[in-house]
């Protein structure tokens, strides 16, 4: 066999630096591929822009852009957690571009500079396994009180608040409703129940569905999804409320000028953006774009996002010091 | 004036001396350099200063250090249970003419080609809290059990590492020259005897290596630990979620250190102690065979062989099955909607082109070196060959969190490119080119290179011409090693991808983490399926092309 290596490898490293994708935009995203992939063929057919993404957690995904920054991998992030974005603000590290498409959106939902936009919210839920709630003879807990009972012992399974934004979602609820104090406390005694803390929010949803544990501290749109495909689950939205988190896209620094950039935004803010949103959340922003919820609006506590942001390093350092030492 | 003159012989063959210099910038550049960064890290160099501080945490914060405990506990019971299950499988398949042990053999390779951490999620459809085997269980005697933590992990890394250890052992026996067993036989020794007395003994080289290498493979493990490990903290899945979740890269890199050491005491130790040493018992004569085992070992090996054999057919299917069905265990209707995944088609895509280029350069480069360490007096070769080799030995989290440091800023911003991509896999693998380059090269006369020089040859013909074609054989193994290697590999690249440059390897276990088990089957079973062809496409160029030698 011959082989002609030094033409070889010369090659190989042009083919390469060919390789390199030009003009897709790239977009950090904690939306699950079950979600963001239909979305962003859907953006892709509408705008003619492709797109690259790729799925981080909340947490990774601001973690690695603000290592990363001034040199984002990404020019977009689209899913983020609405606390993590005004971090982000803080810290300068976002673009801002006035979107058209974003005129009829209340205001609460974004940001007064076109920093951030909010595109869907969404809140925890519990995901209860019906078949074991039965087979283990457990009563259905029906708020979050009920979750410390120790006839849970072992079953419940809930994201990490310092890797998950949906676990970080939970504990700055109970922390709002309780207070520092009274909370901590209620976390000591969740702990005596948890079997699992997992890495990410779809995983207690997976794990209940499955019959791993009997519930899962999850978010609304796993429960329906895996209710959607036939699992036994139920879902319980706690009698005290729950904390919502508002979903947000925005641009990192530096790429606000890029056409394809704002596009994306645009689209994301249209209306056909939003339906396409809707069909994978439960709750959209757009006035008159129904999500999967429907009409059906939990009982919603007010949550600060705001004093979430700004705590999140201390509460999630306590956790780590009380749970993951 | 030695010095002097090594050096006025190195130019005195411009070409080759280029060649030397760029092969070694390369190895500095894509081993060393990463892997100081980690070293330096860990002290605070590049970010506060010289500090001990991350060492104290390290030692203060208890979870870090029952990581390291976890992680080497893990490491000695994967590995004893590893090794004798090894043996015996070996023996099997050497010592007894059943027509079942090439089968048995050919299974037992299977994991080598699938991604590491796929018994993980075998495992847990098959014994997670509420698995199929858990839930008989517990209706029929009421037992109750939990595959995550420990004992999830050293299972998983059992059956994913066995075919490592197993090879060699294999090898060794199989070329063990059958004489001495037949002498021991002759002269009164049961073949019991002759087996703990002879056989074993000459092999012991080849299980203390295997027992080495397993060791180290399953003390820097990262994905099972990830997906089985439950609330149980290991080294190289805590470094990862240290630098993902928190960019904490002084704690990861200080965990990386923890990594590093035992794999160079382990690389030092079999590089330079147990070199060597069972080769003189090996003879190339054919026809004389090793005597079949006698009943009752035959029975007992068989008896292991089978159930290692049936453990791993068991989690292949459960894969293929968890890929074709709805969701397996709750909803076993066929359907064929997992493999509609279309990100997933596109890094799969990705997956192939990074590995075979970065094949093509770990072999090409690998046998470069070998060539110019063999023949060509260049300085510091001892040196270089020590990086090459040691690249293999550094656990993937520990390189990838070198790279990070490296190239994720100025100058240099190589990070979330395929290029990236690339070279990372290359250079980890490239120690393997150059190995087989080496050993193939010591084989061949430099007298074939004089006599085409002195007809009148320029040095790149005579590479071109009797060289490259001698050492195709060598290019083809270090090819297809680092190609499917590679291809699986997720430890390190894990920190590399980027949108857009996403690999397969890491997206299954994205999706694994995600609990997105039926696609993360079914892309599993894509992967080993491409890499099976193309091992298969493979095997037969080199085929057609030794006979066209």
């Amino acid at each position: 066999m011959k082989l002609k290596l030094p033409g070889v490898l010369l090659g190989s490293v042009f083919a390469l630096t060919a390789c390199g994708d030009d003009d897709s935009v790239s977009i950090y995203t904690h939306n699950v591929e079950d979600e963001m992939q239909p979305m962003v063929s859907d953006m892709e057919e509408e705008t003619g822009i492709n797109a690259d993404f790729l799925n981080l957690s909340s947490e990774e995904g601001f973690s690695r852009a603000e290592s990363e920054f001034p040199d984002v991998g990404a020019e977009v992030h689209w899913g983020q957690l609405h606390s993590l974005a005004l971090l982000a603000q803080e810290e300068d590290m976002l673009g801002s571009y006035q979107s058209p498409e974003w005129e009829d959106v209340p205001d609460e939902f974004k940001d007064p500079d076109g920093q951030w936009y909010g595109w869907s919210y969404w809140y925890n839920e519990l995901a209860v396994n019906t078949d074991i709630v039965d087979e283990l003879g457990l009563d259905t807990p029906s708020s979050w009180e009920d979750l410390i009972d120790p006839q849970y012992e072992g079953e419940i399974v809930m994201p990490d608040p310092s890797v998950s934004g949906t676990g970080f979602l939970f504990v700055s609820t109970i922390i709002q409703m309780l207070g520092e104090e009274e909370a901590w406390e209620y976390f000591e005694q969740l702990d005596e129940n948890v079997g699992q803390y997992v890495e990410s929010a779809d995983v207690p949803g997976q794990l209940a569905a499955q019959g791993e544990y009997a519930v899962g501290i999850t978010w609304d749109q796993a429960v329906a999804d895996f209710i959607e495909e036939g699992y036994p689950i139920e879902g319980v939205v706690p009698d005290e409320g729950v904390g919502y988190d508002l979903d947000v896209i925005f641009i990192y620094e530096g790429n606000e000028d890029n056409e394809n950039v704002q596009e994306i935004i645009d689209y994301v803010g249209s209306e056909a953006g939003m339906e396409s949103a809707a069909e994978h959340r439960s709750m959209v922003t757009k006035p008159g774009v129904e999500g999967i919820a429907g009409d059906e609006e939990p009982n919603m506590i007010d949550y600060d996002a705001l004093w979430a942001a700004e705590n999140r390093q201390d509460i999630q350092d306590e956790w780590d010091s009380r749970f993951n030492s | 004036m030695r010095f002097k003159s090594t050096w006025k012989r190195f130019f005195s063959e411009p070409g080759f001396a280029v060649a030397a210099i760029i092969v070694a910038a390369l190895l500095i550049f894509f081993i060393l350099l990463p892997l100081s960064a980690v070293l330096l890290r860990s002290f605070g160099v590049g970010a506060e200063g010289f500090t001990l501080e991350y060492y104290q945490q390290f030692f203060q914060h208890s979870s870090y250090f029952q990581a390291l405990l976890n992680s080497v506990g893990v490491g000695i019971v994967t590995t004893s249970i590893v090794i004798s299950i090894s043996v015996p499988f070996a023996l099997y398949v050497t010592r007894t003419k059943s027509t079942l042990s090439k089968a048995y053999r050919g299974l037992s390779l299977l994991p080598l080609v699938a991604p590491p951490f796929i018994f993980s999620l075998s495992l847990i459809i098959l014994f997670g809290r509420r698995g199929v085997v858990t839930n008989y269980l517990n209706d029929m005697f009421g037992v109750e059990f939990s595959i995550y933590g420990f004992w999830g992990v050293v299972v998983a890394q059992v059956l994913g590492f066995f075919p490592v250890a197993y090879m060699m052992i294999e090898t060794s026996l199989r070329s063990m020259n059958p004489s001495l067993e037949h002498a021991s036989r002759d002269l009164g020794a049961s073949q019991t005897r002759t087996l703990f007395k002879v056989s074993l003994p000459l092999a012991s080289t080849s299980i203390l290596k295997a027992s080495l290498i397993v060791f180290v493979m399953a003390l820097a493990d990262f994905s099972n630990p990830l997906i089985i490990g439950g609330e149980t903290s290991f080294l190289a899945s805590d470094a990862y979620l240290l630098v993902t979740g928190q960019q904490n890269m002084e704690m990861a890199a200080v965990l990386g250190v923890f990594l590093i050491v035992p794999s160079l005491i382990v690389f030092l130790f079999q590089t330079y102690f147990i070199k060597d040493t069972d080769t003189t018992s090996i003879s190339g004569s054919a026809g004389n065979q090793n005597a079949s085992l006698n009943k009752g070992l035959q029975g007992i090996t068989f008896g292991i062989s089978t159930l290692m054999t049936f453990f791993i057919v068991i989690m292949f299917i459960m894969v293929v099955l968890g890929a074709f069905v709805q969701i397996i265990g709750v909803d076993n209707t066929f359907t064929l909607d997992h493999f509609s995944d279309q990100s997933g088609w596109g890094f799969i895509y990705t997956s192939v082109i990074v590995s075979l280029f970065a094949a093509l350069l770990a072999a090409g480069l690998g046998l470069l070196q070998g060539y110019l360490t063999v023949r060509k007096n260049i300085p510091a070769k001892k040196f270089l060959e020590f990086v090459a080799l040691f690249g293999l030995a550094v656990p993937g989290t520990v390189m990838g969190i070198g790279y990070v440091l490296i190239f994720n800023g100025p100058p240099f911003f190589l990070t979330g490119t395929v290029l990236l991509l690339v070279l990372n896999m290359a250079f980890r693998k490239i120690g393997v080119g150059l190995e087989s380059g080496i050993s193939k090269l010591q084989q061949i006369d430099p007298s074939m290179e004089e006599a085409s020089a002195d007809l009148g040859a320029k040095p790149t013909r005579t590479i071109r011409k009797i060289v490259m074609p001698l050492l195709s054989p060598a290019f083809m193994s270090g090819f297809v090693y680092t190609f499917m290697t590679a291809m699986v590999s997720v430890s390190s690249v894990i920190f590399l991808i980027s949108p857009g440059t996403n690999l397969a390897s890491a997206y299954i276990l994205n999706l694994a983490n995600q609990a997105a088990l039926g696609r993360a089957s079914a892309m599993s079973v894509i992967m080993i399926a491409i890499v099976l062809v193309c091992m298969a496409i493979l095997k037969w160029l080199e085929r057609r092309s030794n006979s066209g030698i």
